[in-house]
């Protein structure tokens, strides 16, 4: 007999645990039977009534699934964790091992995740970002890196459809003079468009108008954020008002939002590029390019577009003849996207990083799915007991499961924590060439990474105890293992022993990369950087034209700055120069030699370039060869003397002296300058790179006529005692000389010299952290599965000294155990860390990827480990009294 | 006595309407007028502890009306005593179902 609603019941009755289903369907069919007869007795119902006993009805879902949470929690899922629970605090020692291990492995890859993240993954903080380039050139075959020039910036703003608009940048400091105290202060230029490239808005006022971009155009600036807090209290009233930069008033019109800033966030005040529309050269690559595309333009849309426009510079530019040059040195365009231009060559670091502590990670897991089989051998007699009284498999499974989920819950969020805290901790030691660094932070998106590496690992460990119980009959399986004299049978041995030869592998990996990078790093401290970094300070002096116009009197000045220097007490030699070594800026540009007349459709000759005067070379320590260095009266207003370096002369003179040798800088026309002296070779750009045949020109340059002087010159000084003393002195003199010009970024050569060696020293540091805890981790796997098997086999092992074997021996079976798994464990190791090493060869100097030596002291030291992981377990076994051993169990 | 259930004002809804003599599930929804999906929880919850007791009511009789035998509830010995509190803490309930009976 069907009554309304039994459908429904009987559909609801599903969500009943079967063990109450058949009661529970039969008591709300009868309450509903009865109902509905009760209802009709009366006549017909009502529809009220109808209604009411049918929303009643509906309720029984509700029952039901009270019924089913009821049940759940009591034997669920709740209830499988509430149990691990207790059977994890039952053994705090293996539980804390577990997660700090864990806490560790997770941890690394959080901090390692969050800097990737940060720098390589996340789009750059702009409007569509993904539209945005970077816009340069290649000259030369690509030989010559070159960015952009005015008049190319103009023609790709007019012309190019594929770009909705098109920005330059360049770097400058300005001399910000806010009551009375002069402050350098890093700034960029930029043109007015270089907003709207990025697609900023101002948080308060404007950025600037097109008009502003071309000469003759009142002096404007817009502020960061931060100056605006640091420098003008935040004060909005400072728009419309002028400050004082270089000399020269300008008025504030903008204010941008906090954390803006382009290719980092250094600039703290922005002034307009200005271009002039009508005499725009064409081949002065001056400024960095970027643009924004036009939507639905692509790459190679534009880069085709500016192409054919760079084909075409003759025909646009006909009375030019530096659009015929810019044909001559093949000029390609070199379009990038904007975030692959930021990021650089930091990318490859990074990830063999995140590799790295991926691998750890690995190997932590790996560790901790060692000790879970080890405890599920020591719970088989109450796995036994709970199969008896009805568990089934899969009850037993997923308490395994349970507890490698707390487990990787318990490490994840510790992890996190040690994460968060490495980030803060880390990031003063993050070397400064790596972008974005500004951005770097813990997140949403990191710490939904966390929780999912957190949950890969407990499926990891989680599923060699299921490989373990997971087949065949697990009740036998169980009373076979509680039996006595286990073994654990040979197929759980080899699970084990995989893990361990497994760890071994990884560490070997791990410790060939860190030993690589070590070695990289020596041979980068042992590179000869041809200046002596002892007791050596180096600051920035700039002097803007609206500071002092006059080009004699800037020279005097630094001339007077530098007399004044070198006679304070403790100086023994000071000089200048436009860029120390190793310091960030180097230069290339064209050089006639006198010796070797061009021909008139011949490429000048190349040549890195330095300026530098009297004191410099013997300030910094490097070596003269032959003639002379600087002195007072050289220079362009005087005697036009330069200084080569050792290679230069070689390339030019093989065979004889270049004193007295004439090299020319425009052109075979222009006045020529005497080789005076020839130096020691220098790195200037980088350690790494091999030094550039180079010219030390005079701080002076041009016409003798009109000498123009360089306005930006490092300051270097060589102390006898502590450089660092010098600083306020340098500080001192410069003031005298005049309060308005601020000495900036005072470092020693100690200092600049390290951070060239930064990126080497953080890679190696990084790896030589994860290839110790590897070792380490490598160590107490071996350990751990040695002494298990001295402890399975003490029967065994009793039996054999019963019979006469003398301790050493049973020590030497016991270690030579060890050894084979180490042994498999470094053969497996060493076939992947030769398939790596490509992966590696970037970051190397010095040393091959294949290095002979690393792998084999690598190996020998994972050996040795080995032997010392087993001789504990070994000297146990040495020690066993046979008659205990053979009445036990 | 300690604390076997909590107390609440529906629970001791439910306990009064038994002991006034309903004693099936839809009854006591009417009787208590509670929201009819909260009723069921309950009797479940107090079964469980120990309050309540339920039992199927005589086949022969369902039969006889042609409909499946009913599920009817008891108060246990632990429910009875529990009724002490419950007229100490909503003596306005215990009132309540007291008034028909007497009209």
């Amino acid at each position: 007999m069907d009554a309304p609603g039994f459908r429904l019941i009987a559909w609801a009755s599903r969500l009943v645990p079967p063990a109450r289903r058949a009661d529970w369907r039969r008591e709300w069919e009868a309450e509903t039977a009865y109902a509905w007869r009760s209802l009709r007795r009366g006549g017909s119902p009502s529809p009220l009534a109808l209604l009411r006993l049918r929303s009643r009805i509906l309720t029984c879902v509700i029952d039901a699934l009270w019924e089913r949470k009821e049940t759940m929690t009591m034997t669920g899922l709740f209830n499988d964790l509430r149990f691990a629970t207790r059977s994890l605090l039952r053994y705090p020692a293996f539980t804390a091992v577990a997660v700090l291990t864990l806490a560790l492995g997770i941890g690394a890859n959080t901090a390692v995740f969050t800097l990737v993240d940060s720098v390589l993954i996340r789009p750059l903080p702009f409007r569509d970002s993904e539209r945005l380039l970077a816009l340069g050139h290649l000259g030369r075959e690509g030989q010559d890196q070159l960015p952009i020039s005015e008049g190319l910036y103009l023609l790709y703003q007019k012309q190019a459809s594929s770009l909705e608009s098109v920005a330059m940048y360049g770097p400058t400091v300005v001399n910000l003079v806010a009551e009375g105290e002069p402050e350098r202060v890093p700034a960029q230029s930029v043109t007015p468009s270089f907003f709207e490239v990025l697609g900023v808005q101002p948080a308060i006022g404007r950025t600037f108008t097109a008009e502003e971009g071309r000469p003759g155009a009142e002096p404007v600036a817009v502020l960061s954020d931060g100056i605006w807090r640091s420098n003008f209290g935040a004060d909005p009233a400072i728009i419309g008002r002028t400050v004082d930069m270089n000399g020269t008033a300008y008025r504030v019109v903008g204010i941008m939002p906090e954390g803006f800033g382009h290719p980092n966030r250094e600039a703290r005040i922005w002034t307009p590029f200005v271009v002039d529309p009508v005499r725009a050269p064409l081949a002065a690559f001056a400024a960095q390019g970027i643009a924004r595309m036009a939507p639905g333009s692509t790459l190679e849309g534009v880069r085709a577009e500016l192409q054919g426009l760079i084909a075409r510079l003759p025909e646009l530019f006909p009375e030019e003849g530096q659009a015929t040059f810019l044909q001559g040195v093949g000029l390609k365009v070199n379009v990038l996207p904007l975030k692959q231009a930021v990021v650089g060559d930091v990318g490859r670091t990074l990830w063999i990083i995140l590799g790295t502590v991926g691998f750890v990670l690995l190997i932590a897991c790996a560790n901790v799915a060692n000790l879970l089989l080890v405890r599920a051998e020591g719970r088989q007699r109450e796995l036994a007991l709970r199969v008896a009284v009805g568990a089934g498999r899969a009850q037993v499974l997923r308490s395994f499961m349970s507890e490698s989920l707390i487990l990787a819950a318990l490490g994840g969020g510790l992890g996190a924590a040690v994460a968060a805290l490495a980030v803060r901790v880390s990031s003063g030691f993050v070397p400064s060439d790596v972008p974005r660094m500004a951005e770097v932070g813990v997140d949403g998106r990191v710490l939904a990474f966390t929780g999912a590496v957190a949950l890969g690992c407990a499926l990891f460990f989680g599923i060699f105890p299921m490989v373990r119980y997971g087949r065949g009959d697990l009740a036998a399986q169980l009373r076979e293992g509680a039996g006595r004299g286990a073994t654990g049978g040979p197929e759980h041995h080899r699970l084990r022993n995989g893990l361990v030869v497994l760890q071994v592998a990884m560490a070997l990996v791990l410790l060939v990369g860190s030993g690589l990078m070590f070695r990289s790093f020596l041979a980068l401290r042992a590179v000869d950087p041809g200046f002596d970094v002892e007791g050596v300070v180096t600051a920035r002096v700039s002097v803007p034209s609206g500071e002092i116009a006059g080009r004699l009197e800037t020279a005097e000045l630094f001339r007077t700055l530098r007399d004044r220097v070198a006679a304070q007490p403790g100086v023994t030699a000071a000089g200048l120069v436009a860029s120390v070594p190793l310091g960030g800026s180097y230069a290339f540009g064209s050089i006639e030699v006198e010796d070797v007349p061009r021909g008139p459709n011949e490429l000048p000759v190349f040549a890195a370039q330095n300026r530098a005067d009297e004191g410099y070379f013997e300030a910094m320590g490097i070596p003269l060869l032959e003639g002379r260095t600087f002195q007072r009266g050289d220079g362009a207003e005087g005697f036009r003397a330069v200084v080569v370096d050792e290679a230069f002369a070689k390339q030019w003179w093989p065979n004889g002296s270049a004193l007295g040798r004439r090299l020319g800088r425009n052109g075979p026309d222009d006045e020529w300058w005497e080789i005076v002296g020839v130096v020691g070779v220098v790195r200037q750009e980088s350690l790494e790179a091999e030094p550039q045949p180079t010219v030390y020109f005079t701080t002076t340059m041009g016409p003798a006529g009109s000498p123009a002087p360089t306005r930006t010159l490092d300051l270097v000084v060589k102390t006898a005692g502590d450089p660092l003393q010098v600083i306020p002195v340098l500080r001192r003199e410069l003031r005298d000389l005049n309060p308005r010009i601020p000495l900036s970024n005072p470092r020693t050569m100690q200092d600049v010299f390290d951070s060239a060696t930064a990126r080497t020293s953080f890679t190696m540091a990084m790896l030589g952290a994860a290839s110790g805890i590897a070792l380490l981790l490598g160590l107490v796997g071996i350990y751990g599965v040695v002494s298990y098997i001295v402890s399975q086999r003490t029967r065994e092992i009793g039996v054999r000294i019963a019979l006469g074997a003398s301790a050493p021996s049973v020590r030497r079976m016991v270690v030579r155990q060890g050894i084979a798994l180490a042994g498999a464990g470094v053969g497996l190791g060493l076939v992947a860390a030769g398939a790596m090493s490509t992966v590696m060869k970037s970051l190397l100097f010095g040393v091959s990827a294949t290095d002979p030596l690393t792998y084999a002291a690598v190996a020998a030291a994972l050996v040795a480990v080995a032997v010392l992981a087993s001789w504990l377990p070994a000297s146990r076994a040495a020690g066993v009294d046979p008659s205990t051993a053979l009445r036990a169990e | 006595m300690g604390q076997l259930f909590s107390l609440t004002y529906p629970t001791a809804a439910v306990l009064l309407a038994i002991r006034h003599g309903h004693r099936y599930g839809f009854d006591l929804m009417d009787a208590t007028g509670l929201p009819d999906g909260t009723v069921y929880p309950i009797l479940r919850r107090l079964e469980r502890r120990g309050v309540l007791e339920g039992t199927w009511e005589d086949e022969a009789a369902a039969q006889a009306e042609q409909r499946p035998a009913r599920r009817y509830y008891r108060l246990t010995r632990v429910g009875e005593a529990s009724l002490a509190e419950v007229t100490e803490r909503f003596p306005a309930l215990v009132r309540a179902f007291e008034a028909p009976e007497r009209a």
